[in-house]
């Protein structure tokens, strides 16, 4: 039933429109933080390719996690990323979401982003300059429009897994209805 | 305003120090007896010695000894002096110094986070920095982080 809708026509005219309005929620966890400024100011400027900040969680459809997570910042993450409306897209951002970084042997960071959160897409780099940003969100578009960033079904449909490793590094993971 | 070699005079005449060095200029080094830290930290804040800028700790594990050190600074004499003073490393228990500057409350809890050293008197001892840990404090020298990491995480695997 899901396939069938995805694949509708109704589905890629959402598709369509979804992919030239994305707001971004960045999460500057790390270093990462500093390349945000030139990709959103006039320099590089991704407002031309209708991505935008946001400013609240409720009101973004990308999570961008910009750089090495903590376990204590990881449980930050988990809650800002369930308040998020459908659909809502995750991007790691610098090898420290991909493998853990330059933090590989550190007692608290997280090393593989993929295990806690879905994530649709990363980009490589240590740290990635924003036109490897602006390159990173037009494969994001091109993937919302052929209907595969598909993150926030996978994060429900494989809830169990993604809740047992949470609760492996983090302890209890509280949730209110 | 004093210069070092004052300071050094007035440290060795008054406190009973173990050893007082200057490292370099502005910064001076006093190590204490720890029965006599307090009333030291005590004469010091009354001689101008008001910011605790930090405490540390570190871990001397072959002489199974923790040294806390209290960062000092006064604005009079512009001069940074460090004192020191050692506790045994099995029964890691000292006394909190949260009376003379409140403050350090918070940089004990963090020492108790980072080496798991009790402060007698500080009744807020909840985790600070970290988040439900359940090893052994992670700054001790005798924690293997590679063990701990393998452990706890899995690492990426690559194919080809």
């Amino acid at each position: 039933m899901k396939d069938k809708f995805k694949s509708s026509k109704w589905q890629e005219v959402i598709n369509w429109a979804q992919k030239r309005s994305l707001f971004m929620l960045h999460y500057c966890t790390g270093c990462g933080a500093i390349e945000l400024p030139p990709t959103m100011t006039s320099r590089y400027d991704m407002s031309r390719f209708g991505i935008g900040p946001a400013a609240t969680p409720r009101q973004a459809d990308i999570l961008l996690i910009t750089g090495y997570l903590s376990t204590k910042t990881l449980r930050r993450v988990i809650y800002t990323y369930e308040q998020m409306q459908d659909p809502k897209f995750v991007m790691g951002f610098g090898s420290c979401t991909i493998n853990g970084g330059m933090y590989w042997d550190s007692y608290n960071t997280i090393k593989q982003l993929d295990k806690y959160i879905p994530v649709d897409l990363y980009i490589a780099g240590c740290m990635p300059r924003p036109e490897a940003i602006l390159e990173g969100f037009m494969e994001l578009k091109n993937k919302i429009e052929t209907g595969n960033a598909d993150g926030y079904l996978r994060y429900k449909e494989d809830y169990d897994f993604y809740k047992e490793n949470q609760e492996k590094v983090l302890g209890e993971v509280k949730r209110r209805q | 305003m004093r210069n070092e070699s004052e300071v050094i005079e007035l440290i060795k005449n008054k406190l009973n120090p173990l050893d007082v060095k200057k490292l370099r200029t502005q910064n001076l080094a006093v190590t204490l007896k720890k029965d006599e830290l307090i009333s030291g930290l005590n004469y010091l804040k009354a001689h101008s010695y008001i910011h605790l800028a930090t405490i540390s700790c570190v871990d001397w594990i072959d002489d199974n000894e923790f040294e806390l050190v209290y960062h000092l600074f006064s604005y009079e004499d512009k001069i940074n002096i460090s004192v020191k003073t050692r506790i045994d490393r099995k029964e890691s228990k000292f006394v909190t110094i949260k009376n003379i500057w409140a403050v350090a409350q918070y940089y004990e809890r963090d020492i108790h986070d980072f080496f798991g050293v009790e402060f007698e008197g500080n009744d807020d001892m909840d985790e600070l920095i970290l988040e439900n840990w359940n090893d052994i404090p992670p700054m001790r020298k005798d924690f293997n982080t590679r063990e701990y990491v393998d452990e706890k995480y899995e690492w990426r695997e690559y194919h080809g």
